[in-house]
């Protein structure tokens, strides 16, 4: 569904992502794992066409998405929660969600209840200013606005970060679910663990490499991992 | 008596000052930019208006609609060809290419209608109001001026919280690379912020030179200048903090004019805003933003 191949992005003079290959199959859970500063998350900005790479291809449901701008790529079915959830704080969840909705024009009803089933908290707080709401129901927030396009592939850029325990369970169980009603996950991750446990295969990064590969279960009990990234 | 007379008339050109106000506070919220030849969209509205009446002799509303016209198409060339190719660079360079702009204009307008003032004539023809036995007039002028204020506000107010489109701006004046992940195109809705800021400097220009008639090429400038900082008074990027700033900015200056010194108002005026910046940064009405890592 979605194929990179030697991918070279530049921050400027940086070279930040060098040479990176990767395909996510349809259905699949795909995560990317690795330190602070490795590039994963200019790697999701760079499929989704925030950053375009120097260098190399980028491939959608059979259609090269190289050079194709942001805005653009949605309408493709491809959906990007980015890192640091970035909803709309001054709007209100309700308008978020229609701002996730708006290449569809219209905001349907049956989308909405859809969102407010898999996150029953942000139906109460519609009418809420988006930046009174907590880290995990804004988390929510960042999630039910990407789904509101009916994405085919949904990439999630740390959906962990800065929850506690029981929310990031809340949010993977929820990760799970989507997957489960026919979403294909692309998800970044530092909480390599959780990642590992829900992902079908997953890639590690290193300053900007692809180092390792293979099923979720295969590089959970791999040496290296265990001592980079999952605390021996 | 005579103190309502001042503050009736500062409510008038307030009313100017919080239109021209409008449009700068709009762009600067969306494309995060001062653009200082705000002023002279306004100069270049009066003058279409000027010859749509004298040259052609056409009635006033043609010539208002004329001027809002070109005005709007201005304003999306003036982004297109000026502004968008410096998407992404200090902001330092795009005020820098603004203020440009504004000579540009100035001088374009110098050539094309000489530096010579033009006698402006109103666009309105009703007869003053009189009240409390002639102490009080009120001009057709500042009625016109102080509604269409209010329906500019009210315009935009409901433009911005209830349509598609307004509220893609307020997503892009938020957070530019979110909204595109939204699918909202990001370059349309700057041009798009641009052709509402000019086609309002338009409305602005018509009504600034029937209350005050001469019209010249800087005739834009001060009063883009005063509603620059009108804007950041009532809270840049916040609507009602527009209108609030440029009503208060009139009324201040027409007071200042009438009780303390002509030609020291300006220098009032900017004062009490520094004042007023000295204890509330954000302006009387702007946004503390709050925000949760």
């Amino acid at each position: 569904m979605l194929k990179i191949e030697d991918m070279h992005v530049y921050y400027g003079a940086i070279h930040a992502i060098k040479g990176v290959s990767f395909e996510v199959g349809e259905g699949e859970i795909v995560a990317l794992i690795g330190a602070n500063g490795a590039g994963k998350s200019t790697i999701l900005k760079t499929v989704s066409g925030l950053m375009h790479p120097r260098s190399g291809s980028i491939r959608f449901c059979d259609q090269d998405i190289t050079h194709v701008d942001a805005y653009k790529l949605l309408r493709t079915g491809l959906a990007h929660v980015p890192e640091g959830r970035r909803i709309f704080l001054q709007m209100t969840v309700q308008e978020n969600l229609e701002m996730g909705a708006y290449v569809n024009k219209e905001v349907s009803q049956a989308d909405l209840e859809t969102v407010f089933n898999y996150f029953p908290r942000l139906k109460e707080r519609r009418k809420q200013i988006a930046g009174t709401l907590s880290g995990g129901e804004q988390q929510m927030l960042a999630m039910s606005r990407a789904l509101m396009s009916h994405p085919k592939l949904m990439m999630l850029d740390e959906p962990s970060m800065g929850l506690a325990p029981i929310l990031v369970d809340q949010i993977f169980d929820i990760i799970k679910e989507l997957h489960k009603a026919g979403t294909t996950i692309l998800l970044v991750e530092q909480n390599a663990r959780k990642a590992l446990q829900i992902a079908d295969r997953a890639y590690v990064l290193e300053t900007g490499k692809i180092t390792l590969s293979g099923t979720g279960a295969e590089l959970a009990s791999s040496d290296a991992v265990k001592k980079a990234y999952l605390g021996g | 008596m005579q103190i309502l007379q001042y503050l009736i008339n500062g409510i008038s050109i307030g009313s100017v000052y919080a239109i021209i106000a409008l449009g700068y506070t709009m762009v600067y919220g969306i494309a995060k930019m001062l653009n200082f030849a705000h002023g002279d969209i306004i100069m270049v509205g009066a003058y279409i208006s000027f010859c749509v009446t004298s040259y052609l002799g056409l009635p006033a509303w043609v010539s208002v609609v004329a001027a809002v016209a070109v005005c709007t198409v201005l304003g999306i060339v003036i982004e297109g060809l000026a502004y968008k190719p410096l998407r992404g660079t200090p902001s330092l360079a795009v005020l820098i290419t603004a203020i440009g702009v504004s000579y540009f204009l100035q001088n374009a307008a110098q050539l094309i209608w000489s530096s010579s003032p033009k006698n402006f004539t109103s666009v309105v023809t009703m007869k003053p109001i009189s009240l409390a036995g002639g102490k009080i007039v009120v001009t057709g002028e500042v009625l016109l001026t102080v509604a269409a204020c209010i329906l500019v506000m009210v315009g935009l107010t409901l433009f911005t919280s209830k349509t598609r489109t307004g509220k893609a701006m307020r997503a892009v004046s938020e957070d530019r690379d979110a909204a595109q992940l939204m699918g909202i195109n990001v370059n349309q809705t700057i041009s798009t912020t641009f052709a509402i800021g000019s086609a309002l400097a338009a409305v602005a220009g018509v009504l600034l030179c029937s209350t005050v008639p001469t019209l010249q090429p800087t005739t834009g400038s001060m009063p883009g200048i005063r509603a620059f900082t009108a804007a950041v008074f009532g809270g840049i990027g916040s609507i009602p903090g527009a209108m609030l700033g440029g009503i208060l900015l009139g009324i201040i200056e027409t007071f200042s004019k009438a009780y303390l010194s002509t030609q020291f108002s300006d220098a009032i005026v900017f004062s009490v805003l520094i004042v007023i910046l000295l204890v509330k940064p954000a302006g009387l009405l702007g946004k503390q933003i709050q925000e949760k890592v």
